[in-house]
Formats: structure tokens, sequence, C-alpha cells
């Protein structure tokens, strides 16, 4: 994050000082502050600089252990959308990342696997590469875990390793891709997973309006654009987590998300529900009671953590509706209303864990104008819409002839 | 394993050559008597039987017990492989599972020897038979009101994935041949004929033997590979997967079944497949780990005509010389090991399953 502070106005600096208090209790490890401090969402602001500015979208950063190459990002893109890297064939990394619905999933919660729904919303390949946290939860650090991580999870992919593996190597054409991208005899599923992520880091969209704008050409937002950009930075705080070129501060935040009603009218969804708490290593006690996501609480098991959720990037949200980790918006101006009311939906619902709210988040008093040109603004964040057929799948073959079974068989 | 081969066929024959005069110790293999009486707990059975015909305890929902367990195939499957999990094939003929609750030893290569809670929990998790993350599945009970009464009618409490591990092997228990000729002591005039022979000159009793007709044992017989294994590759990768899994060398490849060398690592036990048991295998065709035999009648010939090719082959294998009249007589005493088909409702859960889960009401008022 750049030290550099760029307040566009006064306003936004007055509300960037006063709303610093809430960001130290989210304090992470590169914070030095004492821990009773961090711990508590009273604790004095500290001496830091303000949120990142708004910035182009540089190039993605590259691993230096999987380093992009055209055979590696061609295998990856056909993989990432080979169903069979999943429990029974049906489920790859593009049945809940569908490119026609912004490489997400246009329901509340991902479609999960054949059998389950998920419980979280499904969110946007486009720009993932440069996310150094992924999932809502952040529990995976690089698009190689996290594509692992999915194809495995009980109600996503719900794949084992020894299968999916073993499906690669009786698909010839696999063999010889892996053999070209990454020099082994036959396909190893962990490099299915580097594959992916390089493919995944070709998709990035770094020219979209706002792009532009801050790339020098002040023609490329609107006159509404502007104004809700300068709400974004000032009255209306987005920028306080929303920053920087990547629009997150990929840190964890409890903004006020109600849980989504459909744990309370849905059965396959509170099977799920219940199912995560196991998967997520709640407490006995905690599976009994838990009613809602409990966020990055899963991972640090710290109470102040409870319905924290890494902040959302913003970048093609113009196409990847439904929002929030349980995907109980489906408009921007629903997004935009939620955080105008404080954190409160249209029927005054917000987090189970109020102990753990932001205090960032508070009622904005944006007027209708106001809301629209946020609104206008958000959507200047996305480009063109980033479409892709889907590949032709290579099939399975055998490997061996019936006369080298036969040769076999005689010298048994 | 070119040499570890060669070396284990040596060994192998000379231990075998050891007690080769049969006809001489035909007495001392115990009988196929009667089964002994299970106690079973009527309720854990029930909760057994509806779990066993229930889809929804593999991972997509896709596939039971039953699917490839059928009734009316002895409880076992038609095809000379099972199908395997959706997205899968198998490597292995489906073998019956009435009796399994009367053996100590499971699967074709005899790979789990401790009970049937673990044979059901590897059959439910195994990734290419059932594929179930088993926390899934006990939450799936649990938004079952219908399980949930019978989990609690039968002691277990609120359902969880252990309880079912222990109610699907208490239905097994029902699963017990009912009324065989051999048991009833109704046999034909043939069956007893090739009862005689299944003792004496056909010498099937040197391993089918004691109640199950099984002494529980690894043995190599001949059986020719099912080349469907490698030639189909769905069914190729799941055998990619469990060789993988089992830590057996150079599986890319293999192009035969390894059987028991699996849980040795023995070259001479390269090929072997335990001993089955020949109750209800009157319903059960195929034959053979791999399904390669079609009917009674052929199994018989196969052994008549001195069992398969193999050089690591069990030597008292011969060549029979049994006549036509003897093959009938062999097989009547087969089909005698078989009894009356489990079909009815008393073994089959035959109520439908119902097609949603139900919302369970004030959700964020009652604890999960």
């Amino acid at each position: 994050m750049s030290n550099v502070i760029q307040t566009p106005t006064l306003l936004a600096a007055a509300i960037t000082t006063a709303l610093l208090a809430g960001c130290a209790g989210q304090a992470t490890s590169e914070s030095t502050a004492a821990p009773a401090a961090e711990k508590s969402m009273a604790a004095a602001p500290m001496a830091m600089a303000g949120p990142a500015p708004l910035a182009p979208l540089g190039e993605p950063p590259i691993p230096p252990d999987n380093l992009q190459s055209a055979a590696k990002i061609e295998l990856g893109k056909i993989l990432f959308f080979d169903p069979r890297l999943g429990g029974d064939a049906s489920t790859g990394c593009s049945t809940c990342h569908e490119p026609d619905q912004g490489w997400a999933w246009a329901e509340d919660f991902s479609r999960g696997y054949p059998g389950t729904v998920h419980w979280r919303n499904s969110q946007t390949i486009i720009n993932s590469a440069y996310f150094p946290r992924q999932f809502w939860a952040g529990s995976a650090s690089s698009n190689e875990s996290q594509a692992r991580g999915a194809a495995r999870g009980g109600v996503a992919g719900n794949g084992e390793a020894d299968i999916m593996e073993a499906r690669l190597r009786v698909i010839p054409e696999y063999v010889e891709r892996f053999r070209e991208a990454f020099g082994t005899e036959w396909p190893i599923v962990r490099d299915a997973w580097r594959a992916i992520a390089s493919f995944e880091r070709t998709l990035v969209q770094r020219d979209t309006p706002l792009d532009k704008y801050l790339l020098g050409d002040k023609s490329a937002l609107d006159a509404d654009q502007l104004k809700g950009k300068e709400l974004f930075e000032g009255k209306a705080g987005c920028i306080q987590c929303h920053n920087g070129a990547i629009t997150s501060d990929q840190d964890f935040h409890n903004i006020g998300i109600p849980p989504n009603k459909r744990w309370e009218e849905d059965g396959l969804a509170q099977i799920t529900f219940r199912f995560e708490q196991y998967a997520k290593g709640q407490t006995q006690e905690g599976y009994r009671k838990a009613k809602s996501d409990w966020g990055f609480y899963y991972r640090s098991k710290n109470a102040w953590d409870k319905g924290k959720f890494r902040t959302a990037p913003l970048r093609y949200l113009k196409y990847t509706a439904p929002y929030m980790h349980n995907g109980v918006f489906y408009t921007l101006e629903e997004v935009v209303d939620f955080y105008d009311r404080g954190g409160f939906d249209e029927d005054g619902r917000t987090t189970m864990f109020t102990e753990n709210k932001s205090s960032l988040i508070k009622p904005l008093g944006l007027t209708d104008d106001e809301k629209d040109a946020l609104v206008a603004f958000l959507e200047s964040m996305s480009g063109e819409e980033m479409l892709m057929d889907k590949p032709e799948m290579p099939e399975y073959a055998p490997l061996f002839t019936l006369a080298e079974l036969e040769a076999a068989q005689e010298a048994k | 394993m070119g040499v570890r081969v060669k070396t284990g066929h040596t060994l192998l024959a000379a231990t075998l050559g050891l007690g080769m005069a049969f006809g001489a110790q035909a007495g001392k293999y115990p009988d196929i008597t009667s089964l002994p009486d299970l106690k079973i707990n009527v309720a854990k059975a029930e909760l057994g039987k509806r779990l066993f015909f229930d889809r929804r305890i593999s991972g997509d929902a896709g596939i039971a017990c039953s699917d490839c367990h059928k009734p009316e195939n002895g409880y076992a499957h038609p095809d000379a492989l099972s199908p395997g999990y959706p997205g899968n094939g198998h490597f292995r003929n489906s073998p019956s599972v009435v009796n399994a609750a009367h053996k100590k030893v499971w699967m074709h290569d005899g790979r789990l020897g401790t009970n049937l809670n673990d044979v059901t929990r590897e059959m439910l998790t195994e990734d290419y038979i059932m594929n179930m993350d088993m926390r899934v599945m006990q939450e799936r009970a649990k938004q079952d009101p219908k399980y949930v009464q019978m989990f609690k009618d039968a002691g277990f409490g609120e359902p969880s994935n252990g309880s079912i591990r222990k109610a699907i092997p208490e239905y097994l228990k029902t699963l017990t041949s009912e009324n065989a000729p051999i048991d009833t002591g109704k046999m034909s005039a043939s069956a007893k004929r090739g009862q005689k022979l299944f003792k004496g000159k056909a010498g099937c009793i040197q391993c089918h033997n004691g109640p199950l007709a099984t002494d529980g044992k690894a043995y190599n017989t001949g059986v020719p590979e099912n080349f469907d294994i490698f030639l189909d590759p769905m069914n190729h990768h799941a055998f990619i997967a469990f060789a993988m899994f089992q830590g057996i060398e150079d599986y890319m490849n293999l192009k035969r079944d390894p059987g028991y060398y699996n849980i040795t690592m023995d070259a001479a036990d390269t090929g072997k497949f335990v001993t089955p048991s020949l109750r209800e295998l009157k319903y059960s065709a195929p034959y053979m780990h791999n399904g390669m035999i079609k009917s009674l009648y052929d199994v018989v010939g196969f052994y008549n005509r001195g069992g398969g090719k193999d050089s690591r082959k069990d030597s008292r294998l011969k060549p029979l010389k049994l006549g036509k009249q003897d093959i009938k007589d062999l097989v009547a005493f087969l089909e005698s090991m078989s009894g009356d088909p489990l079909t009815s409702g008393k073994h089959v859960w035959k109520d439908p399953y119902p097609a949603e889960y139900p919302v369970i009401e004030n959700w964020t008022q009652v604890k999960n």
C-alpha cells in the first residue's frame, strides 16, 4: 500500500481521519500496535497513511515459480472449462464462473456441486490475478491454491486429487499439452492448478473508463461519474477500503451484511450451512448456534473477526451481480442504499455481530442524485464485457491397444 | 516388476508343491454348513435399509448402494464391471453383499479385513464409488424428518455419519441366505451328485469350504484379464487412481489387475483374488473378480479345463476330466447354495424418498 496520501477534498481528509479509528480494529499483521489495542474497536488511531489512491491497473504480478508460457495458458484455458476436474465430471471452474455471467454465477449463492448448493457468492475471475487473497475469507493466497481448493471443496468441485489426475492421464491431448507446458511424462494435478492460474492471469481488464481517466484521458468519465468519484473518495468514504489499483485493501471488515434469508427458507441451503460449520472447523458449540456466516473468524478463531469478509474488488462488477459474500443485493442501487443507511438492508437487518461492525459504516446522508452518481462511477470501473467461447474438450482415449493387452496376457 | 515376478513364482510353486495329493485330504476341509443366526436390532436394520437404497448418501446424490448391489441380481450387478460413481467407471465386478455380514474379509483383493463399518466407510467415501463427503451426508440425513425419527427410534440420537456406518451393517445382517436347498436339505438328486464331485473329483472344496463356501484366502486361478478395464478410459482412470493410491509401482503401465499383490507387495501374489462365497450366485452373474465368466456352466467349464493361463496359477488347478453330466450336476449343486430371492419389502426399501429436503422452520430460533 502506498504511503502517499491523496485526498481529493478537505472533506474527505476529515472523514479519513475520523474513520481511521475503525481501521485499527482490523489491523493486520503489519500493524505494530499492541495486541490489546488490536482487539478493541476503540483503539486509538495508528499513525498511518490514508488509503491508497485509486490507480490504473498495471500488469498482473506473475509468481516466479509459475511463469507464463503460451503452452501453459492454452492448457489452462481448456482445463478451466473442463468439467472432468470435479468429482462426477460435471463441474469445472467455468461451471460456477461462467464467462457470460461475469465469470461468476448470477445467483446469490454459487450453484454448488450437484446435490448441493454453495453458501457464498461466486466471485469473478476477471482481475483475480492481482489479489493476494482469494475466497471471501481469504483462505487461498494465490490463483493456484484457489483453483485447487475450489475443485476439491465438498459443495464446489468435490473432486479428489487422485481421480482428477488419473482422468487427465487418459486424455492423450492433455498428456501432450502437460508435457509441453511442464515437461512431465504424465499430467500431475498440481500442474493443472498452475496452468489454470496462468490462464486466469490473462483475464485482466485494464482499459476501463476509470483506468483511461486516471491515465490522463479526462473525457473518459462523464460529469455524473466524476461527481460519483468525488463522493467515492469523499462523502461516501468508499475509498477507505476500496482503494488502490485493485479497489480493495485486501483486509477483512464487517460492514453489516445481514444473513441471507435463504437459510430460513431452503432445506438444501440449510444442509450446506451446517456442513460448512464442520468443514471450517467450528467448535461443537459454534456449530449448534451459528445462524450466519462467521467469515474470517473461521480462519482466525478470534471473536472480533466474526462477520468479517475480505473487501471485494469493485472492478468488473457491472457484470457480476448479485453482490456481497452471500449475494443479498442484486443491483448496485441496493448496494449504495445499504451503505447509505449505515449498513442496514431495507428491512433494517444487519450483521448478527454488531459488536464487530466497522465504525467506518454509518449513515451517509446521500441524496438520490448522489446515489445515482455513485452508481455511475462504480460502473466506470467496468469496461467491455469479456466473453469467451468454451474451447473444444479433448477426449478420453485408451492408453493401450488391444494387441498390447493381448501380448501382456500371453506373457502372464 | 519383471525380476520380482519370476522369483515369486518359483517360491510359490515350491510352497504349493508340498501338499498336492488332494484326494487323500478331502475330509480336512470344513463342510458348507448353515450360516449362524445373527442377532439383529430391527430398528437399526430398518434405518440401514432406508440408507442402502437412498441415492442421497453419495456425493452428487446420483447413486445408492443398491445401484451396484441390486436386489434382483442377488445384490450384485449384472455388468461385468461395476458401474462406479457418475463420471467414473470401475475395474472390478460388483460382488453380492448377501451374507456379507458373515465374512471376515471383504473386497476381491481382500484389502479390508476389519469390519463392515470400515467397508461401508470405504464404499461411501471412495471417489470412484460414492464420493461422499460424510459431513455433507450427515447434514443431509439431519434435514430429512423421517431419518431424524428413525435414528432416534434406533437409539442413535441425532443422525451422524458414525451411526450411518453402524446402521448399514446392521441392515446387511438381514441379507442372509434364506431357504437355500443346501441348508434345508431339499436338494435334487443331481445337486447331491454335484456335491460329491465338489468335495471329491472336482476339488472345489479345497478353497470353497465352510458356511460361506470360501476359505477367505487369495489364489491365482488364471482368470483372463478384462480388457475393458483398459480399453474404456473411464474404467482405466478409476483403476489408475486406485493403483496410485495403493502405492503400486509403475501403475501407468499396468496391463493387468494385480489383485492380492496390492496387500503384500509380493510379486508371488500378483493375480490372486480372494475365494468368493458361492452362496446366492444363481442371481449374481457374471462371475469372477472381473466378471469375465458369464454363466455357472462356463465357470465349471473353466475349472474343468484346469483354470486359465498364468505362470503363477495355483498348481492345484489341473484339468478335471468332468463329463457333461458331471458339469450339470456341479451346476445343480452350485445353484442349491442359492436361497429365495431377497426382493420383497422385507429386504428392499420400497417407499419413495422425498424429492426435496424440507426446510427447518424457525431456523433462526432452533439449535443446529
